[in-house]
């Protein structure tokens, strides 16, 4: 029975970071497993419950180093990790790697959030703009049916704790998958690029174009010329839309930030018709 | 009882969540009193060589600036101010407190406002420290302009007499 010692330490951000007090020491029945490269920033530690300790001085934290890096954007570490070796931690099967692991097929527990699965693996799609709308909601449920807590009564207090989490992460993947804008937001954010949000612009002719739209629909009366507004902005959002994919594919990051900055622009004035109409 | 964090979805992110959101963390009055009683709301005429205007955005938030000033072309004194905002509510109060700043003032002397100041005027929280620094880049957005439009009309005037004496 090998014991692998390994102490992880990552300095401390304040805001809602919970650590997990458990013990540094990752324990391998089979001592084929844990090779130190693939786990540099990994999030998985697994360990069979019965081989547990904790040394309480060594605060660590475990899945919540990718929160750290999600929350922070400083990071943002989603390469497609090789061949991670999931291992449910009720039964200790190993999952394949077909199906994204929130939920052990053998013994049918939730699984405690893994941040390496991104939202597009989640839904089982590849990591491009243009995806199908019509697979995610049927994949969505799928998911909710095994996750929602409110199916979980039963199971244990740690499960259902699982079960909270892991479907309020599917909930966000789906919303951010669903809406184009939050998509090539979020999509961008997977290679890398951040999205200043306090970047201040003085673009003006885009401005001045943003302006107008703003002032055509404050000062719009009735239905009508709301409507017609609006159809018009659907154009323009759409037009971008196609933009920002074509940025996107051929990494234009500079172009994909314009159009994501266009975007947020329309879809801040369609806002604003909807409260209106 | 439950341990989980939830992400911001990323859809929220660049919103802000609205200030009743925290019960302690209202609006200040005096940012309400601006967006229930706002002044120096309209616009002047662009093409106007003594307005100076201001076109300020922060796209992450969608939220966009307009503030232009009137100058009187002797004293170099600004002698009207208004804006045009559409943003959330500091946004709003932040332009307008600019443009009440902004009355009375030389030009030089408006550039240095410091958004801190506006900031601090209106008890603005950190989230929303960025709306003041829109106001501070719409301040001196609209000097520069003012400034560039009487440079070109004075560089018209300036070959008139440099010709006159090339012929003497």
């Amino acid at each position: 029975m090998l014991l692998k010692k390994r102490i992880y330490s990552f300095a401390i951000q304040s805001r809602a970071i919970k650590p997990h007090i458990y013990s540094s020491s990752i324990i391998n029945q089979f001592s084929s497993s844990f090779s130190s490269s693939s786990s540099s920033s990994s999030s998985c530690f697994r360990f069979s419950k019965s081989k547990f300790f904790g040394t309480p001085t060594n605060v660590l934290f475990t899945r919540n180093i990718e929160d750290l890096f999600v929350k922070n954007k400083h990071l943002f570490c989603s390469q497609p990790k090789s061949v991670e070796n999931f291992k449910c931690w009720n039964c200790g099967v190993e999952a394949d790697n077909a199906t994204p692991f929130l939920f052990c097929q053998a013994c049918r527990t939730v699984q405690p959030v893994n941040h390496s699965i991104d939202y597009f693996r989640i839904f089982g799609l590849e990591r491009k703009y243009n995806i199908e709308g019509g697979e995610l909601e049927g994949k969505y449920k799928d998911w909710q049916k095994k996750l929602h807590p409110d199916l979980v009564h039963s199971k244990s207090q740690r499960e259902r704790e699982y079960a909270a989490e892991q479907s309020a992460r599917v909930i966000d993947a789906y919303r951010t998958l669903a809406d184009p804008l939050s998509r090539a937001i979020y999509i961008v954010n997977l290679e890398g690029v951040v999205v200043d949000e306090e970047e201040r612009i003085t673009d003006p002719e885009l401005l001045a174009e943003i302006m107008e739209l703003r002032e055509a629909v404050d000062e719009a009366e009735g239905a009508q010329s709301l409507n017609q507004i609006q159809a018009q902005l659907q154009e323009k959002l759409k037009y971008w839309s196609k933009s920002f994919e074509d940025a996107f594919l051929s990494k234009n990051y500079e172009d994909a930030l314009a159009s994501i900055r266009r975007m947020t622009y329309y879809r801040r004035a369609n806002e604003e018709i909807v409260k209106k109409l | 009882m439950l341990r989980h964090v939830t992400n911001r979805i990323l859809a929220q992110g660049p919103r802000f969540p609205a200030p009743s959101a925290a019960a302690t963390r209202l609006y200040h009055e005096r940012v309400v009193d601006h967006y229930d009683n706002p002044r120096n709301v309209g616009s002047f005429d662009k093409n106007d060589p003594n307005v100076g205007t201001g076109l300020v955005g922060a796209p992450a938030c969608g939220d966009v600036m307009k503030l232009q000033i009137r100058v009187d072309n002797e004293t170099g004194k600004i002698v009207d101010a208004c804006f045009k905002t559409f943003g959330c509510g500091s946004a709003i109060a932040s332009s307008s407190v600019a443009t009440e700043w902004v009355k009375g003032k030389q030009t030089e002397e408006v550039l240095t406002i410091k958004n801190t100041e506006i900031a601090k005027h209106l008890s603005l929280p950190p989230v929303k420290l960025h709306c003041s620094m829109l106001a501070e880049d719409a301040i001196k957005a609209a000097v520069k302009d003012y400034e560039s439009k009487r440079a070109k009309s004075n560089g018209t005037q300036a070959a008139a007499p440099t010709e006159k004496a090339d012929d003497a």
